[in-house]
Formats: structure tokens, sequence, C-alpha cells
């Protein structure tokens, strides 16, 4: 094994190279655009150089392992690490994260800082998936804030100042009960803080104080997951951003919750999360129907959108309350497949959008004829985002119900109503992707549109399209393809519960 | 011998490369596919045809030998669980696979030159192989799992197919009202897959079979949990399969364009329930509760299917309906045990029906011309009539397939309905009279949907000579409407064309207003197109007519009893069949076996006859010869009109035909309860949302700002207001010491 700091590269260059941008001359946005484009190619193919000859995947441990010191006096170091857990993560954050560089080709206004934002970005949630110290995570956490609030409030739609704001308020406040989990965890029990994310599994805390650490997580998480009813910065922020930062946040920061939740909550917080698992699938259970039905009623089909993620999240805090092993593999699915169709469906409205200049569902219709290509895709991501068998979001949500059907950790009867309560959102969720896809796509020509001559969608955004509907279909069909990865990881975290 | 069944996972996948070249080709280089048109239609057809031959290899093998075959592969890797793929070859699978091949087949030639003219000619072959695909997958499945998986996917080519003119209003919102119907059914095939895994363990099969068997006797306190598990496994079927709760999709789905209809709906697709039934029913034989759950499930269904189909108005709703009773008779026969004579009535009936559709659909097509091609007019029977002079190769096929379905004794269906009628009588007599009943209102409605197409005069035409169109419109109405939005868009064409008020028009002989607005009414095709006639289709769409014209007349031998000679290869299969799947359960092979030569299935066969000749000839009497017909209904008309009492048999006719058009007012009552309620929910929750949590948010920002700005004023740094405030305190101070 070499000693290269292949973790370190991966977290620098692009937050370093974007830097570059603004020394590139000013001679419009086509060499900005390149060059972003470049950049996020040459990092997702180190990546993928990285992974594939210096990861073995067999091996659940951490691995690529980087320790330096960075702050002597509270003993802060620069600790980095993957394990196939993360692994999935920072290989979806770097997909997703190219294709929105991509996505954002329109943006004209301001470029330079734009794609700058973007690798900013891309290098926080880099470095969060790899971080292995909890203030260092907690500094990515932060950091990825910044970026997403100027994205919004610069590129926005009407209210994104609003919907900044909103986004801003919500995060900041769930990251302080974070930093106070993350002190409180740090400066316990030791004489010297200890922040090694490998030590504190180890380390046992007396129950009130690991469920009141665990609750501060779990706001944060929530927060940004979301979870109800922490979710109302969500439809605004989708509804106003531009959509290459849409397909962002969907895609992506949303699986920071999730992960998080994994990570910290359920590797270091064992007992804690045993008792709140209940809890946590109950809440999944409600979001599911709740986030689908506010979705049902919803106008303007952005926000529609939105909700239905926040319904697909639902999925994931099922399956990581049911401590199981398929349950948390079905998460683990369920964050990656969602990654992809979220942020696809979050595009194709985007494109729709712009092109229209409608937001409200009633006021459309009869839109595929002049765009079958969108009406194509659209109509096929909307079937993946309703689990039709044969792509991701089927195998994960069928996992995730095994999952929770196999569970020892709880009663039949409540197992058979959360079961039912989770499956009526299966009926729920074609209701409102299928109503919206017939308001919007299906009727007669439209005539009082703002635009008229409507251009389908061109080679760059088929190209996208084509680029995420390929790992969904293929996770749908063989879905090894990413349970390989992480079920040796999940049997090792799951072993903690299991001897208890 | 072997080697053929290892290659049988070829069969589903065989149409798989067109589609794929067809779909990538349609997305990306759309002209380019575009110009091909018709070459790709060639490789589609010849595919499904080598997997037709496979199936068929695969089903003489069958025969001979009786294997079950079983082959699986992984599908997920997990220690605890593990999900695998695999195919089944049983007689079961090798039936509906040749099955829905050889419709298959036919469907795609007929669809050919159905469609040839349309612009999404291309997409529509696209969606018919991934169905056909997809309905080949189900079929060989071999755990609940993978039946769940194409199960879905039929339903999304359902979708597709039936949304496929989409711009059209009525069939987006019908595509969408199959799909969550479906979906419905869906959620309980899942809770059910579910339950069954979480108490067997398993999802295959035949580990399902004899866990089942070995364990629900023994077990008390699980058998209520099976028993809902059971129940909800069949609601999957229930939807699927168009029965009585969740019908309401099938009429709807007639949107789609004909083929569609013979295949998914009609032969195929819905067929799935029925299969699905069979395929499970070891496991429902232990659940007696829900065995006559679903014989009752079954009745209600054939018997509402039959009256709802009296008096509609539309071609395809009416044969829509029929299939629907239809299916009711395969899911009462699948209760009361005979799995022979549901699949039996399952194959002869997909040939009829899919005869059938065929037949309206060429119809529709040689009406489209004269009367515009929108499908309230054009597969409207109320402008038909008198088909049978301009398109006589259609009228006898369809004729055929209509004494077939009706039971009449050469023909396919009588074999089949004949079965399950004398299995229910001995079942239960409950059961056996509403069956019978229903014959014989099948014949009837059959025969109605025939005369008006087939038999009297061209209506659209005389309409335009004699100028009484209003009063066959109105006569008819009266036997195949109600008042209905028809009616309604013609009182509002008729006070605005020419003010005629609406009662007037019940007077069927007003010439002048009348003409007025009948001229109105068909002004671009009765100006341009007075003088034309419907004429017979192509021969690519007869073809597959005949073909199935020769399926109609000779399937129903393979059913039969008799040890006459009459021995197709496939007795055997179905015996062979019987005896495998089901040797203890099939509680009426030894009394089908007994009636083989006996003098009971004469009376039986007698009897169920007599009944379909009886409902055949009342439809004769009320629609047969059109001039005595109509001549009978202007004075019934007028007797009506002059008499305020009616008599008693008029006001039940009434009350039937407002039942039967308005579909057993079973929509309305699901658009009042559930599509208003789902909508008030979704307001509620929505309000709940933007109100209660978001506001709480607000709230708490507000809360803030306001408090800043509260401070902001307070340290505004004005000195004066500091003396004020200052001044203030001080002299309240002093007040209150004292």
């Amino acid at each position: 094994m070499s000693y290269f700091p292949w973790l370190t590269i991966l977290v620098v260059l692009p937050i370093f190279a974007g830097s570059l941008i603004f020394f590139l001359p000013h001679k419009g946005n086509k060499i900005v655009r390149w060059y972003t484009i470049a950049i996020c190619l040459l990092e997702f193919l180190l990546m993928t150089y990285a992974f594939c000859y210096h990861f073995q995947l067999e091996d659940p441990l951490i691995q690529l392992k980087e320790d330096s010191k960075w702050i002597d006096v509270f003993d802060f170091h620069w600790r980095l690490g993957i394990d196939p857990l993360s692994l999935g993560s920072i290989l979806l954050t770097g997909f997703i994260t190219t294709l929105a560089t991509l996505a954002a080709w329109p943006v004209t206004r301001n470029s330079q800082l734009f794609y700058f934002l973007m690798l900013a970005m891309y290098s926080g949630q880099i470095g969060l998936f790899s971080s292995r110290d909890l203030l260092l995570f907690f500094i990515m956490w932060e950091l990825e804030l910044i970026p997403v609030y100027l994205l919004l409030s610069m590129w926005g739609g009407k209210r994104r100042l609003y919907s900044a704001t909103k986004f801003i308020l919500y995060t900041a406040g769930g990251s302080i009960f974070f930093l106070i989990g993350v002190l409180g965890m740090g400066l316990y029990g030791s004489n010297e803080p200890g922040l090694d994310l490998e030590r504190l599994i180890n380390q046992s805390y007396p129950t009130t104080w690991e469920i009141l650490l665990y609750f501060g997580f779990l706001i944060a998480y929530a927060v940004k997951l979301p979870i109800i009813p922490l979710h109302t910065w969500l439809p605004y922020t989708h509804g106003e951003a531009h959509y290459s930062t849409c397909m962002l946040l969907a895609g992506i920061l949303l699986k920071m919750g999730a992960y998080g939740l994994i990570r910290v909550n359920m590797e270091l917080l064992p007992h804690a999360h045993y008792l709140f698992s209940p809890w946590l699938v109950i809440i999944g259970a409600v979001q599911i129907i709740y986030a689908a039905s506010t979705s049902l009623g919803q106008r303007n089909f952005k926000k529609r959108i939105a909700y239905s993620s926040v319904s697909h999240m639902g999925f994931i805090i099922i399956g990581i309350g049911s401590i199981t092993n398929i349950g948390l593999n079905g998460a683990i699915l369920q964050i990656l497949s969602h990654g992809f169709i979220g942020a696809t469906l979050f595009f194709l409205a985007g494109t729709a959008c712009d092109r229209m200049r409608l937001v409200y569902l009633e006021e459309l219709g009869g839109i595929s004829i002049p765009m079958p290509k969108i009406f194509t895709m659209f109509s096929s991501f909307s079937m993946a985002s309703l689990a039709l068998p044969g792509m991701s979001g089927f195998v994960a949500e069928l996992v995730v119900f095994f999952g929770l059907i196999t569970s020892p950790k709880f009663m039949l009867m409540p197992k058979m109503l959360i079961t039912f309560v989770m499956a009526i959102g299966m009926i729920l969720t074609p209701i409102y992707l299928l109503s919206m896809l017939r308001q919007m796509f299906y009727g007669y020509k439209l005539f009082h549109v703002p635009n008229k001559n409507f251009v389908d969608s061109g080679p760059r955004e088929l190209f996208l399209l084509i680029c995420i509907f390929l790992p969904v279909i293929g996770i749908g069909i063989y879905p090894d393809l990413v349970l390989s990865l992480s079920v040796d990881r999940v049997e090792v975290l799951l072993s903690n519960y299991y001897t208890k | 011998m072997e080697h053929t069944y290892q290659y049988a996972w070829v069969i589903p996948l065989l149409p798989l490369p067109v589609i794929m070249s067809m779909g990538f080709g349609l997305f990306l280089i759309p002209t380019a596919t575009k110009n091909l048109r018709r070459i790709w239609a060639f490789p589609s057809i010849l595919l499904l045809s080598i997997a037709m031959v496979f199936s068929l290899h695969l089903s003489i093998q069958q025969i001979n030998g009786s294997s079950i075959y079983q082959y699986l592969w992984s599908w997920t890797i997990n220690n605890d669980f593990s999900l695998e793929f695999g195919y089944l070859v049983d007689p079961l699978t090798s039936i509906m696979l040749i099955l829905i091949t050889t419709v298959g087949i036919l469907v795609l030639i007929y669809s050919d030159d159905y469609m040839s003219h349309d612009e999404g000619y291309l997409r529509f072959f696209v969606y018919i192989s991934f169905f056909n695909t997809s309905m080949l997958g189900l079929v060989t499945s071999s755990n609940l799992i993978q039946i769940y998986f194409f199960w879905e996917l039929v339903g999304m080519c359902s979708y597709l197919l039936i949304g496929f003119w989409f711009t059209r209003p009525i069939a987006a919102s019908a595509c969408q009202k199959a799909f969550v119907t479906n979906r419905v059914g869906d959620f309980g095939l899942l809770l059910g897959i579910l339950g069954f895994f979480w108490i067997t363990g398993s999802l295959e099969f035949r580990d399902l079979f004899k866990i089942a068997n070995n364990w629900i006797p023994n077990n008390g306190i699980n058998s209520l949990l099976t028993t809902l598990c059971a129940f909800l496994l069949f609601l999957g079927a229930v939807a699927k399969s168009a029965q009585f709760p969740l019908h309401v999709w099938l009429p709807d789905a007639m949107e789609g364009p004909t083929p569609i209809s013979a295949l998914i709906h009609a032969a195929t697709m819905v067929a799935a329930g029925i299969f699905l039934l069979a395929r499970l029913l070891p496991l429902f034989i232990s659940l007696p509760w829900i065995m006559s759950f679903i014989s009752l499930i079954g009745t209600i269904t054939l018997f509402l299917g039959a009256t709802l189909a009296l008096a509609q108005r539309d071609i395809k709703r009416s044969l829509a309906y029929s299939t629907m009773s239809q299916l009711g008779y395969m899911m009462l026969a699948l209760g009361i045990g005979s799995y022979q004579a549901a699949l039996f009535h399952l194959i002869t009936h997909a040939y009829s029906k899919a005869l059938l559709f065929l037949g309206s659909g060429s119809v529709i097509h040689s009406m489209e011309p004269l009367v515009g091609y929108s499908p309230d007019k054009s597969q409207n029977m109320v402008l038909m009539g008198g088909l049978r002079k301009y398109v006589p190769i259609t009228r006898t096929t369809f004729l055929c397939g209509t004494l077939s379905l009706c039971g009449i004794p050469p023909l396919a269906c009588f074999w089949s309905k004949d079965e399950i009628l004398s299995n229910s009588w001995l079942y239960s007599p409950f059961f056996g009279i509403i069956a019978s009943f229903t014959a014989g209102l099948t014949a009837f409605y059959m025969f109605r949907i025939y005369l008006l197409t087939f038999d009297g005069y061209l209506r659209v035409h005389f309409q335009n000579y004699s100028s009484t169109k209003e009063g066959s419109l109105y006569s008819i109405s009266l036997w195949g409407k109600s008042i209905s939005k028809g009616v309604n868009r013609d009182f509002v064409l008729s006070t605005m064309k020419s003010g005629v008020s609406f009662f007037s028009q019940n007077i069927p002989k007003i010439p002048a207003n009348t003409r007025n607005k009948i001229g109105s009414f068909s002004t671009p095709f009765g100006a341009k197109n007075t003088f034309v006639y419907p004429h017979e289709t192509g021969n690519t769409m007869l073809f597959p007519l005949l073909i199935l014209l020769l399926f109609t007349l000779f399937i129903g031998s393979i059913g039969i009893h008799f040890d006459n000679g009459v021995k197709d290869n496939r007795i055997l299969e179905l015996t062979i069949l019987s005896k495998w799947l089901t040797p203890s359960i099939n509680l009426f092979q030894e009394n089908s076996n007994s009636s083989i030569n006996s003098y009971e299935f004469l009376t039986n066969a007698i009897s169920s006859v007599s009944l379909a000749i009886f409902g055949l000839f009342i439809a004769y009497i009320f629609y047969g010869s059109a001039y005595s017909f109509f001549q009978n209904l202007n004075f019934q008309n007028s007797l009506v009109k002059k008499n305020p009492k009616k008599s008693f048999l008029d006001e039940v006719k009434k009350k039937i035909y407002s039942w039967s058009y308005n579909r057993g007012y079973i929509d309305f009552f699901y658009t009042r309860v559930f599509i208003l309620g789902i909508r008030k929910l979704a307001e509620l929750t929505h309000f709940f949302d933007k109100g209660v949590i978001d506001g709480i948010t607000n709230g708490v920002g507000l809360a803030g700002f306001c408090i800043g700005e509260e401070i902001k004023y307070v340290g505004g740094g004005r000195i004066s207001s500091y003396l004020f405030f200052f001044l203030c305190y001080v002299s309240l101070f002093l007040f209150f010491i004292p």
C-alpha cells in the first residue's frame, strides 16, 4: 500500500481548483464552464481510480487512513478515512455534482462565483463523507451551508431571499445542537478531549447522557434529512433554487443527514438508538403518509416533487430504525436511489419550468407534444420514483419492507400496523406523481403560455438524463451492485446491537 | 429434453432486443427510426413467433413428460435474506405461454394495420412488445416477488397504453385511474407477500405450499393472520382482474387503442389475477373462508358486470363489462375449487373476447371515416347498425364470437361455461342460480351488441336522409342511455342552434327542428361524406380475425370430456394439470368425470343452452328487426308521453337501464367518497403544513424580529428618549414611594 494521501487530494482539489476560477480571463462563460467540468471529471476519475486500486471492498474497516495534527490545543486532527459505507456516498457525490455542473450551463450571471461555489460544495461534501474526526465532520457540515446559502440567495427565483434565510436559519439552528453534541461527546469522561470516531465507538456513556447526546444529533440530522416537523425549509428551497442547486440539494445534501444518522447516532450511540428506534420507525411511517398527502395539495410542481422527496426520506428513517441488516441495507440503497431519482426529477422540473415559465399545475397541460423527450424522461423518472420494479426505488423500498418485517425488535401488531401505513404511502405516491404528469403533459395543447416556441431537450440534457437513468435501471435489475458494497460493513455495524 | 427447459428463460427475453433498439431509436434519433416504420413491426412479430414455437415445444414436452422444471439465480446476496430470480415451467405456465404468444402475435399483426396511420405507430409497438415481455415473465415466475415485479410492469404497460393518445383528457384520466386502482391491488399483494414471507420464511411457490399445508391445520393462532394475508393477496387479483369493488378501471381502460383492449384488457393481463389465484390455489384451498369469499366476489362480479353491460352505448365498454362478468365466472370457478374449469374458461374466453374486440376494432375502423375519429362517435352503437351489408367478414366473425360467449354449443365458451355452471350448481344452488341467470343475461347483452351493430339499417345515413336521427337516438337512448351528458349536450346544441326546447325533442317527429340540429351536429362529416358507406377493413386486419375464429371454433375441443374420438393432445394436458396440482383439491373432479358419458351432462347442457337461447330471443325481440322495433318504440314513447302513469314494467326497465348506464352508480360513489376525500385530506394537510408547522417557525422568526426591533428602538441612541424614560421612571418611583 502506498501512503499517498488520496483522500486529502480528493477533498482539497475541487476547492483549490475552484479558487483558480477567479484568475481565469474574463472571456465569457465558456472557459469557466469547461474548466469546471474538467475539474469535476478529473476529481471523479481520480476518485474512481483511487477506489479501484487502493481500496479493498471485502474489508469492512476504515481504509485509506490519514491522520495529521492540526490544532494541538484540543487534539484536533485532520483525520480522514473511508469505509464501504462512505464509499457509496462519495461516488454518488462525484457523479451527481459532475452532472449538476453540466446542468448548470445555462447560468450566465456571475458564472465564476457560481461555479466556484459548486466546487466548494463538492469539497465540503467529500470532506464530510470521508472525515473520521467528529469536529472535522462538524466543520465540513457547516462548510456546506455557505455555498448553498449563496447559491440560493443569488441565483434563485423570486422569493429566493426568503427561502435562503429560512434555509440558513433552520440549518444553523440544527447545527447548534450538533455542536453541543460534538462537544458533549468529546469532553465526556477522559481528561483530554478526544474526537476520534474510532475511539468514540468504544466509549460508553450513562443512559441519560447518551439519550441527550442522541437527541442533539438527531435534531441536526432531522433538519437536514428532513424529518417532520422540521421539513418546511425544503419545499421553499427547492421551489426557488436553480435546478442545478436543487440537484445537489436533493441528491447529496439530504443524504448527509442520513449518513450522519448512521455514522454518528447508530455507530456511536447504540443504546440510545436502540431506545429511540421505535420512535424513528413511527415518525418515518407518519412522514411517508403526511408528506405524500401534503404533496397532493401542492399547486406548484416543484414543491410537489420536494414533498415527494420528503416522503421518500421516510423509508430511510424506517430502514435505519428497524435495526436489521436488511433494513439498513435498504436505507443505504434508498439513499443512493433517491439521490439519482430525486436529483433528476428536480432537473426535469427545472428544465420544463424554464421553458414554460409556469409553475402552477392548473395552468399547465399538453406540453407533451412540443417536448416528447422531456415527457418520456419525466414519466420514466416518475415511475422510478413511485417504485416501479426494475428501477432502483423498488428494490430499496422492498428491502426496507423486508427489513421491517424481519426485525426482531418489534412486536407483531406494531410491525403489521407500520407496514400497513407504509404500504398506504405506496398508494398515495402514484396519485400525486401521476396526477402531476397528467396535469403537465397530457391533454390539449396550451394556448396561453407566455413562451410559445418550446424546444425539446438538447443533447446536453439528454446525455445527463441518460447518465442518471442507466444506474437507476442497473440497480433496479441487479441490486447487488450496491448491496455488495455495504453488506459486510452493515453487519459489523449491527454486531454491536445483536451482542447486547 | 432437459436442455429445452434450460433455455426456457429465453422466452420472456426474446422480444427485448427489438424493444430496446426501437425505444432508444425513438428517443435518440426519432426521425430516422420513424422512417423505417413498418420494418420494425416485422422483427417484433418474428421474435414473438419464435417465443411461441418455443413455448409450443415446451408444452408438448409437458404433455409427454409432465415434469416441473425450476431454475433459480440469486438476485441479491445477503446473509439472512436472499431474493432469487428464476423460472418455473409447469403445465399452467405452458398454457399461459401459448395463450399469450398466440394472441400477442395476432394482435401485433392486426395493429400493424389498425395503427398504421397513427403518429405513434412505433411507440405503440414498443409498448405492446414490452407488455408481452413482462406478461411472459409474469407467467414464468417462480416466486412471489418475481410475480410482483412483473405484475407491476404489466400494470405500467397498461397505464402507458391506456394513455396512448395522451392528448385526450379522458384517456389521461382513464390511465391514471387504472394505475391507481391497480396500485390499490398491488398494495394488498405486497402486504400479502410480506405476510407470507413472515409466516413461512420463504417466497418460493413450492416451499410455500409445503409449509402452508403442514402448518395451517396444526396452528390455530396464526390461522387468522394467514387468512388475512391470503385475503390481501386476493386483493391484488381483485384489482388486476377487475373484480367487484375495484372493477372501475376496466371500462375506462377502453380509451386505449382497440388492439390493446383485445390483448391486455380482455385476453391476457386481466387474466393475471386468475393466473395468480390458480398458481396459489394449493395455498388457498386450505383456507375455506377465503375460498368462499373468492366465490362470493366472483358471483357478485359476474352478475354486476352483466347488468352493467345491458345498456352501454359504447361498443367497447359493453365488451369491457362483459369481460368483467366472464372474469367473475372464472373467479367463481376458482372459489368453488374447480380449477380446471376456471383455466378452461380463461382460455376459451381469451380467444373469443380477443376475437370480439378485434372485430369491434374493425367496425370502429370502418365507421371512423363516416362519423369522425372521436371515440364518442366512432364507438357509439347508436350510430351503427346494418353493418352486415358492408362488412360481411367482420360480421361473421363477430357473430361467432358473440354466440361463443353466449354459450351456444359448438363454440368454445359453451364447453367451459357449462362446466362452471354445473359445478356451481353442485357447490351451492345460490351461486348456481345467479350464474345461470347471468348466462341468460350474457346472451341478451351480447346479442344486443351484435344486433345494434350489424342488424337493421345504418343509422348515420338514415338520420341524414329522413332526419329522424333524434328519434332513433332517443329511442335507443331509452334503451341505451338515460338522461346523461349526451342528451345534455344535445340540449345545449338545440337551444343554441335552433331554439328547440329539451322537451320538444322528445317528440320524435318534428322534422324541421331536428334536421337543423342534425345539420349543425354533423356538419364536418355529414356534408362531405354523405354518400360514404363503411368499408370492410384490409386483409391484414381480417387475417387475425379469421385465425381467432378458428380458435373460437375449435379450442373448445380441448376440454371436452367425451371419449368419442375428439381427443386433442391438450385434454391430456389439462387432466395432467389437474392431476398434478390438484389431486385432493378438485372437489368436482369425480363429478365431472362421472358426467362424461352421462345423462347429467346433457341436461346441464340443455338447460344452459336453453337459457342462452332465451336470452338471445329476448334480445332479438327488443333490438332485432329494426323497423318493428322503432315503431314499437315510437309507439311506446308516445304512450309514455301521453300516459303519465307508466306501466310497472316500463318503470322497472327504466330503473335497470339507468342503473346500468350510470355504471351502477359505483363510479359516482367512488368519486364522491375517495377522490373528494383524498382531496380534502390533501387540502387539510397542506393547510396544516403551511399554517401550523410552518406557522410556528415563521412565528418564532417573527417574534425574534419583533424583539429585535423593540430592542433596536429602545437602544436607539437618542439621548432625549433616554432622558424621557429616565424621568418617567423617576417620577413613577417618586409617585409610588409615599
